[in-house]
């Protein structure tokens, strides 16, 4: 990692903690809770843990659906509050919905009218994007009947659509059968090619271990681990050995015995990594 | 909060900014005749039937047509009260419309006043007394009528005709042909006043028919009754022989022919 | 990318014509063509009645017909929409676009103004050719019934005809209709901004129609009645008429029926008086929306 000084994040997000004002006689709820983090230009960030920890209110905050109880947020720079900090940014929210009563294709034009695109320009995107989606045989029927992988894959179409700079994608492979899931996670990949920033949420951790360049886990509202996937998580080939109380001439003996396999090496001894999915579920059962 | 706060602060200014420009909108829209201030009928209807009113917004009209309708159907099964309800009702709420007060007004002093006197059924005093109150109501609506469209020739017209008619008054219906006379700028009706106030009992009015008369006269308006009337009148108010019309028909100067 | 503007009428014309095209889709029409059948058959209903009524009641028919849809679609289409649109989470996808949140809003009022205007247009035009029809029609008949034939006495009949007739005082009266729906409009725009439900809006809305009906009397009570007799009263008109639009500057139709012109102050008075509700609640709208939780 470089120390050289940071650039212009694409998000950034600044001691940010939500309440939400219940009804009378309720108690407040806090759905997020100082919560710093980063995403730097031309990454994929992705931003796990369990459903209702506070990952979508964070993405909302970001793109300003929201107002921050406390903190701020802010993209490429500008704060979120700003209509203008919106420009450079697709968003696919979580269970995306449309129009019932415009079509695949009508749907992309009305989000690009919206983003100030027209004309030849405009349509030649959209079928763009109906193509990369593969939504392409769909663009003539109602949204009201598309499936659920078909109307993620809309969503994606309409945040891509104005070539945005950053994308964030609120759980974008829920309730997507594994193919759909595969595809959108290509195309992700395809993004982190082209340059993209990615924000991406999920509740599934191996779906992002391979897109994410680094990841966040997030429980009760706090963030409770973030780093890069290869810093974070061991690599699968290899094996560990967790001894307790091992002794230093133990640990030769080992080394020997390693030595005299000949097939297997020892890479590294020291403390133990842990997988993503461990990783997870320690510390998200943190008490807070 | 604070932006709640804000948009009541704009509500209420906007409320107080609001009254005046309603105010003047209101007035403006009376005075184009568009809108009609509640006319005060008196203590039996008040807020009530003008909120009522007033809640029906712009459906007014099509709530009298029904129940104009249903007045119709009324008078086919010759339910004289019903009527009377129905046109009152009719007449609140579209009180601008002369139509409904005249033919209210009609109903009652002919249709409905005729009907009960020839009714066999009934004992004479009771057929006379309701004879004349059938009248009476027929003329009470008319003056209302005239009270919310004090310029209407149509309603002023139907009054002189009533008195002219049913209560045989004829200095009242020669007032009202003069208001006819002046709303629809028509001569016709300054002689049909000249001829109610021949008709009178009074010295006085005879000299004002006899006024208008010859006025119409010397306009060179004179169908036989006009002459008639007017000789009559020379008699009745010993006019010198010098300045009475001729004796003999003398015909109209062709060209000048006017109707009536 | 388009560089970004802070205030754009294509986005809003993009707003309003999705707004259209969604209620179109929700089979308004068939409202329309209820209102065409409506008027042929008020026309030529009720022959018994004497041709000024037959008139009278024809223009009575279509200008309910058209005041109930213009205020039925002010008022339920405008509480569906916002509801609608979060409930979908369309709202999301559109605002996470560069949209600022008031152009979403004067998109959504737009939307609904243009349906309803394109909606009174067309029944203008429909109604329109009834009554001139069937003017041209009865005056034959009384022409005939009446065996007028010189041309003073045909130009007598076609003049109290003419009176219930076609003229152009109607068409301002459609205007008239088409004001009070827009001020509804906003209004219900303004309620479902804070509302909680849909249910909510509607029954607010349609509350305050009524009172805003009413608000001429309450608002003279209070503005005359000199007594302070009953403080309490006074209170509670002064109250009713600053929170309510007076919609009774719109009702002209009973006299525009009954032939009376509208001359250009009065339309003047009339528009004027509605601009300033729909700014006033445009603006309450946005205070109200802008920092609104999604
Ligand atoms: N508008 C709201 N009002 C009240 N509570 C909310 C609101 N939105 C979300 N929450 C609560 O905040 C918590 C976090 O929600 P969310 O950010 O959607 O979680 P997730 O991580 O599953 O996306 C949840 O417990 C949810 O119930
Ligand atoms: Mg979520």
């Amino acid at each position: 990692m470089s120390t050289a000084p940071e650039p212009t994040p694409a998000v950034a997000v600044e001691n940010l903690s939500k309440v939400f004002k219940a009804g009378l006689g309720k108690r407040a709820f806090v759905a997020v809770r100082d919560l710093s983090l980063t995403v730097r230009e031309g990454e994929v960030y992705g931003l796990i843990g369990p459903n209702g920890c506070g990952k979508s209110t964070t993405m909302k905050t970001v793109l300003g659906l929201l107002a921050p109880t406390r903190g701020r947020t802010a993209i490429f720079g500008r704060s979120s509050t700003e209509v203008a900090s919106r420009q450079a940014v697709g968003f696919l929210p979580e269970n995306p919905y449309f129009y019932k009563h415009l079509n695949g294709l009508e749907t992309l034009l009305f989000y690009g009218r919206l983003c100030g695109l027209a004309g030849a320009e405009l349509r030649d995107r959209a079928r763009e994007m109906l193509s990369l989606t593969g939504l392409e045989d769909a663009a003539d029927r109602r949204v009201a009947g598309y499936s659920k992988g078909m109307l993620q894959r809309l969503g994606l179409a309409q945040a891509l659509l104005h070539r945005p700079r950053l994308v964030v994608l609120d759980e974008p492979t829920a309730g997507v059968d594994p193919a759909g899931s595969r595809k959108i996670r290509d195309l992700i990949l395809g993004f982190r090619e082209q340059g993209l920033t990615v924000l991406v949420t999920s509740h599934l951790l191996e779906q992002m271990q391979e897109v994410c360049d680094r990841v966040g886990i997030m429980a009760h509202g706090r963030m409770m681990r973030e780093g890069r996937v290869d810093e974070l998580i061991a690599v699968e080939n290899q094996t560990e050995l967790v001894l307790r109380d091992a002794s230093p001439e133990l640990l030769a003996g080992i080394r020997e015995l390693v030595e005299r396999d000949g097939r297997a090496a020892l890479v590294r001894s020291g403390q133990p990594r842990t997988t993503l999915e461990s990783l997870f579920l320690e510390a998200t059962e943190e008490k807070p | 909060m604070k932006r709640r706060l804000q948009a009541l602060s704009v509500l209420l200014l906007l409320g107080l900014v609001k009254l005046p420009v309603e105010q003047t909108a209101t007035a403006t829209l009376r005075e184009a005749r568009l809108l009609t201030a509640m006319p005060d009928f008196g203590l039996r209807d008040q807020l009530g039937q003008m909120s009522f009113a007033a809640a029906l917004g712009g459906l007014r009209s099509l709530v009298a047509s029904f129940t104009y309708l249903r007045a119709y159907n009324a008078w086919e099964n010759v339910n004289w009260a019903m009527v009377d309800s129905l046109f009152q009702i009719t007449t609140r709420l579209q009180p601008r419309y002369e139509h409904y007060w005249d033919e209210a007004a009609w109903h009652m002093a002919y249709n409905a006043a005729s009907y009960y006197l020839n009714d066999e059924t009934l004992n004479p005093a009771v057929r006379g007394k309701l004879f004349h109150e059938h009248i009476r109501r027929g003329h009470d609506i008319l003056q209302e009528g005239l009270r919310v469209l004090p310029e209407d020739p149509r309603l002023w017209n139907s009054l002189a005709e009533l008195y002219e008619r049913r209560t045989y008054e004829p200095a009242r219906a020669a007032e009202c042909y003069l208001k006819v006379a002046e709303f629809t700028g028509n001569a016709r009706f300054l002689r049909f006043a000249g001829y109610q106030f021949a008709q009178s009992a009074d010295r006085a009015f005879w000299q004002r028919g006899y006024d208008l008369l010859r006025a119409a006269y010397d306009k060179n308006q004179r169908p036989p009754t006009l002459i008639n009337t007017l000789k009559d009148l020379e008699k009745k108010l010993e006019v010198p022989a010098e300045r009475r019309i001729p004796e003999s028909y003398v015909p109209v100067p062709s060209g000048a022919a006017v109707p009536g | 990318m388009t560089s970004y503007r802070a205030f754009s009428p294509a986005r809003i014309w993009t707003l309003a014509t999705a707004t259209v095209t969604q209620l179109l889709r929700m089979k308004i029409l068939i409202f329309l063509l209820a209102f065409c059948a409506l008027v042929v058959a008020a026309g030529f209903a009720f022959p018994v009645l004497n041709p000024e009524q037959q008139l009278k009641l024809l223009k009575d028919v279509s200008f309910g017909a058209l005041q109930v849809f213009s205020l039925v679609i002010a008022i339920v289409a405008t509480a569906l929409l916002l509801p609608r649109d979060l409930e979908d989470r369309t709202l999301y996808t559109i605002l996470s676009k560069p949209v600022p949140r008031h152009e979403y809003l004067l998109g959504k009022l737009l939307g609904v103004l243009l349906l309803i205007g394109a909606g009174l247009l067309l029944m203008d035009l429909a109604f329109s050719a009834v009554l001139w029809l069937r003017e041209k029609l009865l005056l034959a008949q009384i022409i005939q019934a009446l065996e007028a034939k010189t041309p003073e006495a045909v130009a007598q009949l076609q003049e109290i005809v003419g009176k219930q007739g076609l003229n152009w005082g109607l068409h301002l009266g459609v205007l008239a209709v088409f004001w009070k729906a827009a001020v509804v409009a906003a209004l219900a725009l303004m309620i479902s901004c804070f509302a909680s439900s849909t249910l909510f809006t509607v029954v607010v809305t349609f509350c305050v129609v009524i009172i805003g009906h009413g608000q001429g009397l309450i608002r003279e009570y209070f503005l005359q009645g000199g007594t302070l007799a009953e403080p309490v009263k006074k209170l509670l008109s002064a109250l009713l008429a600053i929170v309510t639009p007076d919609l009774g500057v719109f009702d002209v139709v009973d006299n525009v029926i009954n032939g009376e012109a509208v001359g250009l102050g009065a339309a003047l008075a009339m528009s004027g008086t509605a601009l300033l509700y729909l700014t006033g609640y445009a603006v309450v709208s946005h205070l109200l929306f802008v920092e609104k939780e999604l």
